[in-house]
Formats: structure tokens, C-alpha cells, sequence
């Protein structure tokens, strides 16, 4: 299963941040260094749409419905976590929200 | 950074369609698990820097479960609101739903009915990783942290992760996670029931 995977790597970096195992200048670099990682992991995740062949010409055909699909999907989630985001954050100081 | 995001995603779809080699195909998934590994890996050092996050999120619970929950009663509602709308039938529209993002599975279970509902399914899914991936700081800036997991659906765990820790903190990374696997976990059993509730 994947998520235990990417569970075992989270839990790794969370016992070196936690025991502070990185010299101060990594800790300052990290964040530098996310971006970097992230804006190319998402260059590389575009790239790989746009070469499958399929998602492409299939795009063209039904690209209005699947946006469609999808802005409903993602708008109703976002509504439907609103109605419990105050009861599960209730009582967590620095987890609010910002608004 | 929302605005590099775009640009980035944007700039590997334009590449990926117009110049990069078909040939390369075969190397890009293993690029990406290298990438998020190593994302995956900051984000738990970031985690491990806050201290107290576990006794927080203790705190909160079974409540924790709630929003894979919403996520997913809202990604059914919202597809099969939109099937109505593109006249699908509806239990087709909640069965794509159900996929919440995770376009590989949701498209080869709903391949089994029809190639065109598999295309459907892949490419709403599809869809939604990217719009997740551009709507995730706005909807963290305007809306709020814990609504930002809302687009991600089962990315949450993995692939939209990153986002997600760069514009919240590291209690809602932790919720984002078990989020992710939660809703994994539902795909293969509702996108079939789904379905099965037609006949």
C-alpha cells in the first residue's frame, strides 16, 4: 500500500525535525528548497498529462463535462467542510482559520 | 507562489503536448515518486519542527474523521448535481464522483461498464487534481485551512500534500493526510456500489 510508504516518510522527517537532527543551515535552507522541489514535481505532473495521448484527445471530446464534474465535486467539498470546519478545529489554539 | 504553481503545472502540459518525446512516458512516474518522496520527506521534518502536533491532534479525536466524510457526501452531491445538469445518469455522475481524484482506479472500475464512462471518470478526475492543485492557496487564503483539503480529496495524502503544507500548518497537514487515506481507501468500495445501485 502506498500510503504506508509515504506514511514511513513523513514519520521519518517528522523524528528528524523533531530531535532536531538538521544543522541550522539546512533548517533555513528548507524551505527554499520545498519550493524548488514542489514547482518541479508539479512541472513534471504536467508534464506526464501532457503526454498521455489518451487524456488529451479524450479532453477534446468530453473536456466540458469532466470540468464540470469536477468544479461541482470539488465546490460541494468545500461547502460541505465548512459546515464542520469550526467543530473540528474547536478548541485547537493556532489551527483556526484565517478569516 | 499560487501564480509559479499555475505557470509550472501549465508550462509541463504545454511541454508534455507540444515537445517532449513520447519515449520519456515510460520515466515520468518514477520522476514523481522521486519528487514526492522527498517532498513528503520536508513536509514530515516541517511536522516534527511544530513539537506538540500528535497531542493536538489527539485532542481533536474521532471529529479528525468528519472531513473525509464531508469531502466525500460533498464530491458525490456536487457530480451528481453536475450529472443532472449535463443529463448523465445520476448514479453514473456520484459513481465518477466517488473517484474524489484518484483518476487511475475510479477510470479502470468504471471502465468495466463502458470505455466512455472510464474516459468520463479519468478525465473529471484529472481535472479536478489540477484545478485542486491551482484552487488550494485561494480557497486556504479566503476560505479557510481546513476547507483547503476539501479539493484535494484523495490527493490529500499524496500529490497535493505539498500545497497543502505550504499555504496551512502542520496540524492541517497531519488532518490533510488521514484525509488522503481515508478517502483512498473508499474508492474501491463506492465507485462498484455506486454503480450497483442502478440495476
Amino acid at each position: 500500500m502506498n500510503f504506508l510508504f509515504y506514511l514511513a516518510i513523513l514519520v521519518l522527517g517528522g523524528l528528524i525535525g523533531y530531535k532536531n537532527l538538521l544543522d541550522d543551515f539546512w533548517v533555513k535552507k528548507l524551505g527554499c528548497i520545498q519550493n524548488y522541489v514542489l514547482l518541479f514535481l508539479l512541472f513534471i505532473m504536467g508534464v506526464n498529462i501532457g503526454i498521455d495521448e489518451d487524456a488529451i484527445k479524450y479532453f477534446h471530446v468530453i473536456g466540458y463535462q469532466s470540468i464540470v464534474l469536477a468544479i461541482f465535486a470539488i465546490v460541494f467539498s468545500i461547502f460541505f467542510v465548512k459546515l464542520i470546519s469550526k467543530k473540528v478545529l474547536q478548541g485547537n489554539e493556532g489551527v483556526g482559520n484565517d478569516n | 507562489m499560487t501564480i509559479k504553481i499555475i505557470i509550472s503545472v501549465a508550462l509541463g502540459i504545454g511541454l508534455g503536448i507540444l515537445a517532449i518525446p513520447q519515449a520519456i512516458a515510460a520515466h515520468m512516474s518514477i520522476m514523481i515518486d522521486i519528487g514526492l518522496c522527498l517532498l513528503l520527506f520536508f513536509v514530515g521534518i516541517d511536522i516534527g519542527n511544530q513539537g506538540n502536533i500528535l497531542t493536538k491532534i489527539k485532542k481533536m479525536g474521532l471529529k479528525i474523521l468528519l472531513v473525509p466524510l464531508m469531502v466525500a457526501i460533498g464530491s458525490i452531491t456536487g457530480t451528481m448535481i453536475g450529472g443532472k445538469l449535463l443529463h448523465l445518469p445520476i448514479n453514473e455522475a456520484a459513481a465518477i464522483g466517488a473517484g474524489f481524484g484518484w483518476y487511475s482506479l475510479s477510470a479502470i472500475e468504471l471502465s468495466k461498464h463502458s470505455s466512455e464512462l472510464g474516459a468520463l471518470a479519468f478525465i473529471t478526475n484529472v481535472s479536478r487534481e489540477i484545478i485542486a492543485i491551482i484552487t488550494i492557496p485561494f480557497v486556504a487564503k479566503y476560505i479557510g485551512k481546513l476547507e483547503s483539503i476539501a479539493p484535494a480529496g484523495a490527493t490529500a495524502m499524496d500529490t497535493t500534500l505539498p500545497i497543502i503544507s505550504k499555504v496551512t500548518d502542520a496540524n492541517i497537514v497531519v488532518i490533510s493526510f488521514i484525509t488522503g487515506v481515508v478517502l483512498s481507501s473508499m474508492v474501491p468500495i463506492l465507485v462498484p456500489m455506486l454503480m450497483m445501485m442502478s440495476r
